[in-house]
């Protein structure tokens, strides 16, 4: 039987050896189950209302990065403000993993309805990304709920006034069409932030 | 994938169950290992029992080799497993005044607990002790309250520190630690001693 | 390898590096079910909150140290994982010496000091580690041990300081152990 320390040796070494030459970033990772995705994909936690981002951009909220998914031709056409464009074809590149896979911002992937904005969604959180939304409704939804609001008709419910009221403010203020900017921006809407969904991670404490 | 605690695989109570029974096997693999002896356990200092230096490292190797290898088949995420976080002064002046404790005492906590165990009442003393200093730490703690916060690091890994990445890092401890291991042996047959 | 003069019926001790490796295992386990390392001094400090809070109530506003206890700790403070994990230690402690013939009621010293010196320094050590245990947020157990497996700076520099600390001061304990 070989010495105790010679056969420590020959086990640890290797595996040292090994440990040590695999790359960094692939002893860390942490990918989403394809059932964990169908779950998150479900309850449609990606979706963030488009009057809580009027209301970011209105209060000029520095942690809202709005992140255009089309193409670079139909982003110079037209994009929201503020916004950056990466292509739905290029959103694997190297050049983006910083802005898709990171704490600091909250990204909303936009596109013209929400296809793929969604699927910008899916993959970044299939990847284990966090911190990426998708703009409910698209740009579509935008111009015609946002930017111009229709006014409710007189029997519905103070809550749509309210929406409405709120939505013809932030229009004014982002620059919307044939909407007349009146002196009581009522901030009616307080648009309830979504919880940046981390998953239910609680760090434990130890020491001692 | 782990850790199952922090990701609520298991609750709560089950993670305290199961905190027993891994506290069974440490406690059996310290006495068996003989660290409810403080005639041992103070030998790595004169040289003559390097028990505890082999004992120490080689667990603190496999653990830590073992926590690699883990989160690289993805069976644990390290982000969720607690890192110690860096008081830099508290660090060193609890060290000072542990190693102090340690050279007098010739116990650690965990080490003395076994002691008692089994029946030495120097352990056992000991671990009064333990509690004597911590009331005393309690009830004394503004005094100490600024140095205790002092030099708040944050959570750093020595490898980051160091430029360098966790599986490099683990190869250099190991050898260093075997370096060690030899000189340890080469030590134990200078001066030889009897089993306590 | 050393000769073996036993003068008690006792097993021999394990292979320390076959030990290691069993310890490594308990550590590695303990991460992957709970997500943090092993400990001991943690649990001396929660039996120490909660005889404080049973004598006064009120504790949390009138001494600091509690107060940033129950931050860090909700509930009772002995609903703590080391707790009971320090309860299985005792256990397993016990259950290892019962197998292998330990058993015994003593005091452990050297043969050239008394009983009485050797447990005088046994409770000055125990004070000065259960203080430092708390100064340096861990043992050695919880701060060294379980801080080197997660390659913690912090848990790294206490490991040095606990041991260089101790091997400075060895000459002048020499008496105590050989």
């Amino acid at each position: 039987m070989m010495k105790p320390l010679k056969l420590l040796a020959l086990f640890v070494i290797p595996l040292g050896i090994i440990i040590a030459a695999v790359p960094p970033d692939r002893v860390k990772h942490f990918r989403l189950t394809a059932d964990e995705l169908l779950q998150e994909a479900g309850a449609g936690v990606q979706f963030i209302s488009p009057d809580v981002v009027a209301d970011m951009l209105v209060q000029k909220d520095p942690s809202l990065r709005l992140i255009d998914v089309r193409t670079p031709e139909e982003f110079d056409a037209y994009h929201m403000d503020g916004a950056i464009n990466i292509p739905l074809s290029s959103l694997l590149s190297d050049e983006y993993t910083d802005i898709l896979h990171q704490d600091a911002y909250m990204n909303v992937f936009y596109s013209n309805g929400s296809v793929y904005a969604n699927q910008a969604w899916m993959i970044t959180r299939q990847l284990g990304y966090e911190n990426n939304f998708v703009l409910e409704g698209g740009l579509n939804y935008w111009f015609g709920n946002i930017l111009s609001p229709e006014a409710p008709s007189l029997t519905s419910p103070n809550e749509e006034f309210a929406k409405y009221d709120f939505r013809k403010s932030a229009a004014a203020a982002l620059g919307g069409g044939g909407v007349v900017a009146t002196d009581n921006v009522a901030p009616a809407v307080k648009a309830v932030r979504p919880p940046v969904m981390s998953k239910a991670k609680k760090k434990p404490s130890g020491g001692c | 994938m782990g850790p199952l605690a922090p990701y609520e695989i298991i609750s709560e109570n089950t993670n305290f169950l199961l905190a027993f029974f891994i506290g069974i096997a440490f406690g059996w693999v310290l006495e068996s290992s003989g660290f409810s002896s403080s005639r041992k356990l103070a030998g790595i200092f004169y040289g003559y029992d390097t028990v505890v230096l082999k004992v120490f490292f080689t667990g603190a190797i496999t653990a830590m080799l073992g926590l690699l290898f883990m989160s690289l088949f993805g069976w644990i995420d390290l982000d969720l497993v607690y890192v110690n976080p860096t008081y830099l002064t508290s660090a060193i002046i609890g060290g000072v005044v542990m190693g102090a404790g340690f050279i007098m005492g010739g116990f650690c906590p965990g080490t003395s607990f076994c002691g008692a165990a089994i029946g030495k009442i120097d352990a056992m003393v000991f671990v009064g002790g333990l509690f004597i200093g911590v009331y005393g730490f309690a009830f004394t703690y503004p005094w100490w309250e600024k140095m205790y916060m002092a030099k708040y690091l944050g959570e750093p890994k020595v490898s980051e520190k160091l430029g360098m990445s966790d599986g490099l890092f683990g190869l250099l401890l190991i050898i260093v630690a075997l370096g060690m291991f030899i000189v340890a042996e080469w030590a134990e047959k200078k001066w030889p001693r009897e089993e306590y | 390898m050393s000769k073996n003069t036993t003068t008690e019926r006792s097993r021999r001790y394990l292979n320390p590096y076959l030990g290691g490796v069993l310890l490594g295992l308990v550590l590695l386990a303990a991460n992957f079910v709970s997500g943090r390392g092993l400990g001991a001094s943690g649990a001396v400090k929660s039996v120490v909150a909660t005889t404080i809070e049973a004598v006064d109530k009120d504790a949390a506003s009138t001494m600091p140290f509690m107060a940033e206890y129950a931050e860090s700790h909700s509930g009772s403070p002995m609903r703590s994982w080391l707790v009971f994990q320090m309860l299985g230690v005792i256990v397993g402690g016990f259950l290892s010496g019962a197998v292998a013939g330990r058993l015994k009621l003593k005091v452990e010293h050297s043969p050239k000091i008394t009983s009485r010196r050797r447990l005088i320094f046994a409770l000055m050590g125990g004070i000065l580690f259960g203080f430092g245990s708390q100064i340096g947020r861990g043992c050695t157990s919880g701060s060294a041990l379980s801080g080197m497996a997660v390659l913690s700076m912090g848990g790294f520099i206490t490991m040095m300081a606990i041991f260089g600390t101790a091997f400075a001061l060895a000459y002048f304990f020499r008496r105590n152990w050989i």
